[in-house]
């Protein structure tokens, strides 16, 4: 009996032995890796003519920054170069590359030819020593140089993270100044890195929410011009305005586009009550979205514009909904602890950002659109007012410092948590709204 | 009862009370010889009849390896200051450039790695001293050898035809069939250089083992032996069996004909190992990696897998990688390729697989550390890179 069940055992063991075995080649899963900055490097542009050796340098310095300020990759300084690009056209030294640790390398070349500004460039892989995707050249005015900066960094950005970019953007916002109990405020454009600013608006009234369109070519906003709030719609390249009319005797505000760029969403109050409503722009004609005794308001489109996310206190608490896009029954999709406010829409429509407070701190976070996986991004005195970046992975927000000296400054952060960092600006600002990436 | 009656009886108690008691009757079995075995796998037997590791034919050329510069941290900087706008409210914006995306032409050939491992040839071309002239004694020649002693003309010619396009360096055209082995003329031994004893065999012929399927189509050919124009592996005495499923470009005749003669006779000389190990990139044989091996093999990809600037649809792209590592555990960068991929389109499985293909090239420059005796296990790997443990982190 011993020895048939040893013999049972044994012919069992050979067996899963059998199984076992390796058949073919040696199959492992990698599930844990690293999430670090990756190692770039971008030499000085070639000046394929003199006069572009300035701007040469110039744009690589513009690259790395926009690469660098995205907290996903790491400049290798050029201290540790050992090899030099003198030639556009000519081998690249691996080796030297993979020496200094660098991962990606971007070449490129400039030329200038009266107004004509001329840059052509490449991506490589280092370590396999390939091309990511091919070479791109972009032409354009010398004054437009720092777009042609931004154009070559979207396009390393998009070709090594598979996202898109967000460099060639720019930002609506609120520029204020002045000490909290008098602060003067006017519509201001920026580039998205802070660069080129210019006033829209002069801050003789204050100015709220600025929404830049579907296209970027025109922003609304909300003024106090009348003493009311009124919402307009600026065109800004010609820096001209216009107000969507309401009813006498209602406020408007919280204005956005809707994606087709043709009907606005905003909020309106009247007789102590706000509901949600929508205008199309040409003809002025509305249609009121919500009827109910709440508050309802801060309306923002879904991508494909048929729902409408936006908050309410209908239950007896600031909470986060979504309503189909001409209106009807709404869900609720917020039930954390504190209070929900200021929801947006991803470029991407798999998430909705949003202000929350709670326990007297203010946060910055992002939920699925069903309400799950609620991350919170930020936290300090005062956060508020996300917006977007066109490829949906970074959200640039107002942060407020405390005490009557406090003021208003733009931050990014990216929706994973990482890389917050203020937006150098003159002065302070708030209430930013990303534009969608420029042609 | 007479008397002969009693003695029958009592002859006939006693043989019966025999045959009951002393055990003629019995049932026991009979005692058999036992003989105490071992059971082994089929894994284990194959290794304990393959041949011991190759022996190592020669020193690698050392390359110049750059060494890493220290990874200096570089403070990300910050977003360039502008001058405060000094426009007239409510200034115009300027006009933006319109730059124009124009594709370049493709770049220029970059420039060939140096060949990461440069190995001596397996056979020492050992100069032969003169043979000295003896007079003749055989009135005819001698009859050729056995015909599969006979180099296949027509297969010989087939690889030079394709192989001489594809190589950049042309190596010096050797004799591309061997030598007569009978002579019409006596050559008195000479005495002869020793050879490397690398080259000479180091195990003794094994017994076959069992017998395996023969591949398809010819198997003494030099484009079997022939190593790959750009990436040459070091010469270890390999079965001269073609990959089935990854047929490797033909090279010119550079020894083909004299590497396929000592591959035969090394596989000869070891005893049908060439046979037995002819499948070993289907089915490697030796022992299996232990899983402590492969959980270092794993540990060290990971060290360089690096998803930080994956986009989130990357993120939830599983890519399966395969790839062949040369004997020093380096990563052949030519054989890595993409041969699954699921969750993703095909965007983010590009730059996943990027990822993963950087991660296997960076940790792997000095050579994973493996065990040399298991390299037929350990030649041809499948890493399967899942980041769903390193999406939100």
């Amino acid at each position: 009996m011993t020895r048939l069940l040893l013999t049972v055992l044994l012919g069992w063991a050979v067996l899963t032995q059998a199984a076992a075995a390796q058949n073919g080649p040696l199959r492992i899963e990698i599930t844990e890796g690293v999430i670090e900055p990756m190692p770039y490097a971008v030499p000085d542009f070639v000046p394929d003519t003199p006069a572009a050796a300035d701007l040469s340098r110039e744009l690589g310095r513009v690259i790395a920054a926009d690469l660098s300020g995205t907290g996903l990759f790491r400049e290798v300084p050029a201290s540790a170069y050992i090899s030099k690009i003198d030639n556009f056209d000519a081998p690249i030294q691996f080796a030297d590359w993979k020496a200094v640790n660098a991962q990606a390398l971007i070449t490129g070349a400039v030329s200038v030819s009266g107004s004509r500004l001329t840059v052509r460039f490449r991506v490589w892989d280092v370590f396999s020593g390939a091309e990511l995707g091919s070479g791109l050249q972009f032409s354009g005015t010398s004054e437009g140089w720092r777009r042609m900066a931004h154009k070559v960094a979207d396009a390393v950005y998009s070709r090594i993270t598979g996202e898109g970019g967000y460099f060639d953007s720019r930002v609506v916002f609120v520029s204020e100044s002045g000490p909290k109990n008098d602060r003067k405020k006017r519509l201001a454009i920026m580039d998205y890195d802070g660069a080129n600013v210019q006033y829209l608006t002069d801050s003789a009234s204050i100015v709220l929410a600025p929404r830049f369109s579907p296209t970027g070519d025109r922003v609304l906003y909300t003024s106090f011009e009348t003493g009311f709030p009124r919402i307009y719609v600026l065109d800004v390249g010609q820096v001209k305005r216009r107000v969507l009319e309401t009813r006498e005797g209602t406020m408007s505000f919280a204005p956005r586009f809707s994606p087709n760029g043709r009907t606005v969403v905003f909020s309106l109050e009247q007789g102590g009550n706000t509901d949600i409503y929508e205008m199309d722009i040409a003809s002025g004609q509305q249609t009121r979205l919500t009827n109910a005794p709440s508050i309802e308001t801060a309306p923002s489109y879904s991508p494909d514009g048929s729902q409408i996310v936006f908050e309410s206190d209908r239950s007896g608490t600031q909470q986060l909904y979504i309503m189909p896009a001409r209106g009807g029954e709404a869900r609720r999709i917020s039930f954390g602890q504190g209070r929900y406010g200021t929801p947006v829409w991803s470029p991407r429509g798999d998430m909705i950002a949003f202000t929350k407070q709670n326990q007297g701190r203010f946060h910055i976070g992002v939920m699925r659109t069903d309400g799950s996986e609620e991350r919170l991004l930020t936290a300090s005195f005062l956060d508020e007012g996300p917006t977007w970046a066109p490829n949906g992975r970074v959200i640039m927000f107002t942060r407020e410092s405390k005490g009557a000296a406090g003021q208003a400054t733009l931050y990014t952060v990216d929706i994973t948590g990482r890389n917050l960092r203020p937006v150098r600006t003159p002065g302070g600002a708030s209430d930013p709204s990303w534009s969608p990436l420029q042609n | 009862m007479q008397t002969g009656t009693k003695i029958s009886a009592v002859v006939h108690v006693t043989l019966l009370g025999w045959a009951f008691l002393g055990g003629v009757f019995r049932s026991d079995p009979k005692p058999f010889e036992v003989q105490d075995v071992t059971v082994i796998s089929a894994e284990e037997y194959a290794a304990l009849s393959a041949q011991q590791a190759p022996p190592a034919i020669a020193a690698e050329v050392s390359m110049p390896e750059a060494t890493p510069a220290p990874d200096t941290e570089v403070a990300a900087p910050e977003p360039v200051p502008e001058t405060p706008p000094t426009r007239p409210i409510p200034p115009k914006p300027a006009p933006e450039p319109e730059p124009v995306p124009a594709p370049l032409p493709p770049p220029v050939a970059p420039v060939q790695q140096p060949a990461p491992n440069e190995t001596a040839s397996v056979v020492a071309e050992a100069p032969r001293p003169p043979a000295r002239r003896v007079e003749r004694v055989a009135p005819e020649a001698i009859a050729p050898p056995p015909p599969e002693a006979e180099p296949d003309p027509v297969l010989r010619e087939e690889v030079i035809a394709e192989a001489a396009p594809s190589v950049e360096t042309p190596r010096e055209q050797q004799q591309a069939t061997a030598p007569e082995e009978a002579v019409t003329e006596i050559t008195p031994e000479t005495t002869r250089e020793p050879e490397p004893q690398a080259l000479a065999p180091s195990a003794s012929p094994r017994p076959a083992t069992r017998p395996q399927r023969r591949p398809e189509g010819p198997v003494e050919t030099a484009a079997a032996e022939a190593p790959k124009p750009d990436t040459p592996k070091p010469e270890t005495p390999k079965p001269a069996v073609s990959k089935p499923e990854t047929p490797k470009p033909a090279t010119p005749a550079e020894s083909a004909a004299t590497r396929s003669g000592v591959a035969s006779a090394l596989a000869e000389a070891m005893g049908g190992a060439g046979e037995t190990r002819a499948p070993a990139r289907g089915a490697p044989a030796g022992p299996p990696l232990s899983a402590g091996e492969k959980e270092s093999l794993r540990v060290a990809v990971s060290a360089c897998w690096n998803v930080g600037s994956l986009s989130s649809a990357a993120l939830s792209t599983t890519v399966t990688v395969a790839v062949s590592l040369t004997p020093d555990g380096k990563p052949e960068i030519g054989t890595i390729r993409m041969v699954d991929s699921s969750g993703g389109d095909e965007r983010s499985a590009k730059q996943a697989f990027d990822a993963a293909r950087r991660a296997i090239i960076r940790c792997g420059s000095k050579g994973y550390t493996l065990p040399a005796d298991k390299y037929d296990q350990w030649r041809d790997i499948e890493m399967t890179f899942n980041p769903e443990r390193m999406r939100i982190k």
